[in-house]
């Protein structure tokens, strides 16, 4: 039967997009009824009004099971509903401390060149902090280095327990563990007793050291070149100022040039916010001090070196991603700090 | 230290085509950073961070003397017009004293305290404002503009780099105001004098003072003038005093009273005996033409040891194997000369003599080296690698560096979070944790009670870090890898690292972490390590030197079995004696298990899935099923 055959077809819809088109076939202008109708002028009038009721019959169950059709259909739809925009399914997300980051990325960068890396005391006998580094007893040179001293009976040889206020203390170290050629760099916690938005009771340094023979000048440039670029950028560049520390002769403070005018100093037209005079303060560094070759039994007329020393922590802020204003906050333990890296 | 100078100032001294901005470049390249410039009335104004042992650069006659080696490196041109060292001598000053009227007793008591005294008496003194150019050069310094003799007195010490102290003559002078007594000497403890700036200064002893002939302290030398002895406006006649102190004397005084003056801050980095001579003689000029001086003394000169000049012979090639480059002779002699070095050729040698004003900071061949390379100018040598050599790290530190690595970001990507604390901790944490505190290493002079001991264990802190966090965040989940500090007898303490996790979650959450880091790092047995409960944070802490030994590159292979793997499960009711540990220990006692898996944990009931094969053929499922039973 025809009605059956038309039942048929909407049952088979599989959407409402189908379903629309299969209305449109039978209901439309120039739809199945439609044209059905249109038959009923050719008809003798007393058959007009019984296949008239009869097409309205059928409309009728058409219109019934389409709309029938469509309630199925829009249920079915609504359980497969795939939204993509739903949040992926969620993996634990740790962190690590933001200095771990650029502690690992400052020592690929020198294993690269053939630097090992080594630990050495953080609490130290001031020997090794101080005179081993051309330091002798009162040497305003110490002031520098405001120390946490500990409570310990003195070492005969040594003298007093301190907290190291720098890692400088592993260059006679390595020296003693090993002969040159020596190619170190050495990461670690160091104190000095100041706590303010610019300062912590505790941070790190990050000390470099090379020993050979013929080793220069040029090669402490070139390393430092070399870092700064592969750490900072492409774009920067460092200059070498004079500078005064007493287990280095010549010295140098070691500035790069600022990642945000470049080094001019200014950004259209204004003074840079960021640096003083186009370049920023990076680390201490010279050639090594003979008298400190000396101390740790290199011998000077055969042997020169290069050291540096800088502040991870001053790196980290460097950086365009890192701007703290108290630096406080790497060593709070607050989660909301820690958890956004 | 910084100072601050005018261009106009340096001009006095220079002949230069270089602009303030050309100067400040150059010079803080090469020299003394100019750390910035302001513009003032017709000057500009220089701040000058002074290298530590550079004090002879602390004036404009010092940084003039940098600026006429370094300026021409830049192609701009330098010249001293003229030498205050070479024109202010006391042979010019003793031409014109005519009138003795008054006379100094002078006695130094001990003769390490000062290396050159120099004083001299002047009368008719008309105390009023100081001419405007050194009222304008004091005020762009920073120093407060008093009257014409004070000024002066300040004046000289920026402009020479030596401080001068002035006396009111009548006011320590014997009754017939004819002659003053000048004791020189150590102070005794407790000893007590009033400065300048009216404070009663109780001394530490062995400062150096100066009594006058009534028994009283007039001045504590280096560092600030008595009170009973300074110039007021009526002030008639004055003592110009031009000393070089001994250092240490005067940096322990400073350190001990707490009272640091520009003078002490040139006093204590020792200062030049030369120098005297040109500040003295330009001191009396000044005076006499802005306050009505006139010389009514003998010239006072005590200088036991005058300089002999110091001699430093290099070889040529030592410059280059420091700097890298070969540099001209001619160059390099350019350089030493500009910067006052008097030099002589032999053969391949150069024997250099230091001037008076570098006596202190150039003792070795490396410091001559650094002459030349700053002014040659880092900036013209290239850059290098240090050459390539076989270098081993020390297995030990190479290992534990690994494995700090490897752990820290498996945790973290096992969703913990990583901390770094302070490696002090506080006497209060100690007791927290039951801890005893004669086992922590305590800082002597510590700024804050909370940073006091030296840890010997992670957990305090990391405790702490879940106590802070509480609230903020619903579970928490922390580690961190440090030393801990164990104290030995007569040694520094053992630093060891240690591995600490707490959460505030559950025991069986830290279990699972400690188990999965286990199985990262290859490691096939390990006791598990002590896990704590407190309130309701769960801690554990190892020491990584164990883990080091343990862990391993890649795991053991197995082959892969062929053969059928049969899987049963059951139910156990757990109870104090039947515990999943006892159930695991006997299952493995079948040669065919291969592993066990926990299903399901319903209040006591445990099932477990077991997995059986053999290595050789198929196992059936009924010898399973007999292995089983045996359990």
């Amino acid at each position: 039967m025809e009605l059956e055959l038309c039942k048929n077809d909407i049952r088979k819809c599989k959407n409402i997009e189908d379903l629309e088109k299969t209305k449109i076939k039978y209901l439309g202008r120039n739809g199945l009824i439609n044209k059905m109708l249109l038959r009923i002028r050719a008809m003798p009038e007393e058959q007009k009004k019984e296949y008239g009721k009869k097409i309205n019959y059928i409309k009728q169950k058409i219109e019934e099971e389409i709309n029938k059709r469509r309630k199925e259909l829009e249920k079915k739809e609504m359980i497969n509903f795939f939204d993509q925009t739903l949040p992926g399914k969620p993996y634990p997300k740790g962190s690590l401390h933001p200095l771990t980051y650029v502690i690992e990325e400052i020592i690929s960068i020198f294993s690269s060149l053939g630097f090992i890396q080594v630990s050495y005391p953080e609490v130290e006998w001031e020997y090794f902090s101080f005179e081993a580094l051309n330091m002798p007893k009162g040497h305003p040179a110490r002031d520098d280095f405001e120390t946490f001293f500990i409570e310990f009976p003195e070492n005969d040889r040594y003298g007093k327990m301190i907290l190291s206020p720098h890692t400088s203390s592993g260059q006679n170290r390595e020296m003693r563990r090993s002969k040159p050629p020596i190619r170190m760099i050495n990461i670690a916690k160091t104190y000095r007793p100041n706590w303010d938005a610019t300062h912590t009771p505790m941070f790190h340094q990050f000390e470099g050291l090379c020993i050979d023979k013929n080793i220069n000048i040029t090669h402490l440039k070139g390393t430092i070149d070399y870092f700064v670029k592969k750490f900072f950028g492409k774009n920067r560049i460092i200059r070498l100022r004079p500078a005064h520390f007493q287990f280095t002769e010549p010295s140098f403070e070691i500035d790069v040039s600022c990642g945000i005018c470049l080094g001019k100093g200014e950004v259209n037209g204004k003074k840079c916010r960021i640096c003083k005079s186009g370049w920023l303060e990076l680390a201490g560094a010279g050639m090594v001090h003979p008298n400190v070759l000396k101390m740790g039994g290199v011998d000077p007329n055969v042997y020169t070196g290069w050291a540096f020393g800088f502040g991870p922590e001053r790196c980290m802020m460097m950086r365009e991603e890192m701007k703290i204003d108290d630096i406080r906050i790497l060593y709070s333990g607050d989660i909301r700090f820690l958890e956004q890296f | 230290m910084n100072i601050k100078l005018t261009y106009n100032w340096l001009l006095d001294f220079l002949e230069t085509d270089a602009s303030p901005f050309e100067i400040q470049k150059y010079l803080s390249l090469s020299g003394p950073s100019i750390e910035r410039i302001e513009k003032i009335d017709n000057d500009y104004v220089f701040d000058i961070e002074i290298i530590s042992n550079r004090i002879d650069t602390a004036s404009a006659f010092g940084i003039v003397q940098e600026a006429f080696a370094i300026l021409p490196f830049f192609g701009k041109k330098a010249k001293i017009k003229f030498n205050p060292f070479e024109e202010y001598k006391f042979s010019k000053l003793l031409k014109n004293i005519t009138v003795e009227d008054y006379e100094l007793n002078i006695v130094i008591k001990e003769n390490n305290l000062c290396s050159r005294f120099s004083a001299i008496v002047l009368d008719n003194i008309k105390i009023g404002p100081s001419p405007y150019f050194i009222q304008q050069r004091l005020k762009a310094a920073g120093i407060k503009v008093i009257n014409n003799v004070v000024d002066i007195s300040n004046y000289l010490m920026l402009t020479l780099g030596q401080p001068t102290h002035i006396f009111d003559f009548d006011k320590i002078a014997n009754d017939d105001r004819k002659y003053a007594t000048i004791i020189m000497r150590e102070s005794k403890k407790g000893e007590q004098i009033v400065i300048l700036d009216e404070k009663k200064v109780k001394l530490p002893g062995q400062d150096i003072v100066i009594e006058d002939g009534k028994k009283r302290l007039i001045d504590l030398c280096g560092i600030m003038g008595g009170l009973n002895s300074c110039i007021s406006n009526q002030s008639k006649r004055i003592i110009l005093f031009v000393q070089t102190y001994n250092k240490q004397k005067i940096r322990k005084t400073v350190m001990t009273t707490g009272i640091r003056t520009l003078a002490a801050t040139y006093f204590e980095k020792g200062l030049d005996e030369e120098r005297v001579e040109a500040t003295l003689v330009l001191g009396v000029e000044l005076l006499k033409k802005y306050a009505f001086a006139k010389i009514s003394s003998k010239l006072y000169d005590i200088y036991p040891n005058p300089y002999q000049k110091k001699k430093i012979i290099v070889p040529f090639s030592f410059f280059e194997k420091i700097m890298g480059i070969s540099i001209p002779k001619k160059t390099i002699i350019q350089i030493l000369n500009s910067l006052g070095f008097e030099t002589k050729i032999c053969n391949e040698k150069i024997e250099v003599f230091v001037p008076h004003f570098r006596k202190y900071d150039i003792d070795v061949a490396e410091d001559l080296v650094e002459e030349v390379a700053r002014v040659y100018g880092y900036n013209n040598l290239p850059n290098n690698f240090s050459p390539p050599v076989q270098v081993f790290p020390p297995e030990k530190f190479e290992k534990t560096f690994k494995l700090i690595s490897k752990i820290k970001h498996f945790l973290k990507h096992l969703g913990l979070n990583e901390v770094i604390n302070y490696s002090m901790i506080s006497k209060k944490m100690i007791e927290e944790w039951k801890l005893n505190e004669k086992d922590h290493l305590k800082i002597k002079n510590s700024i804050s009670s909370e940073i006091e001991y030296l840890r010997i264990s992670l957990l305090p802190s990391l405790y702490k870090n879940i106590k802070d966090n509480e609230g903020k965040r619903e579970t928490l989940k922390f580690f961190e890898i440090g030393k801990v500090y164990l104290i030995r007898k007569n040694d520094l303490p053992k630093e060891e690292y240690r591995l600490a996790i707490a959460v505030n979650t559950d025991f069986f959450d830290v279990k699972g972490i400690l188990e999965a880091l286990f199985l990262e790092l290859n490691i096939e047995s390990f006791a598990l390590p002590k896990i704590i409960k407190k309130d309701n944070i769960f801690l554990t802490e190892i020491n990584l030197l164990s883990l080091i030994e343990k862990t391993k590159l890649l795991p053991r292979f197995k082959p892969i079995n062929p053969y059928a793997i049969i899987k049963l499960d059951k139910t156990f009711e757990l109870e104090k004696n039947l515990s999943f540990e006892k159930i695991r220990e006997k299952a493995f006692k079948s040669p065919y298990l291969d592993k066990i898996q926990v299903l399901s944990l319903f209040k006591n009931k445990l099932t477990i899935r077991f997995y059986y094969s053999a290595k050789d053929r198929n196992l059936t499922e009924e010898e399973a099923k007999k292995e089983l039973e045996k359990l």
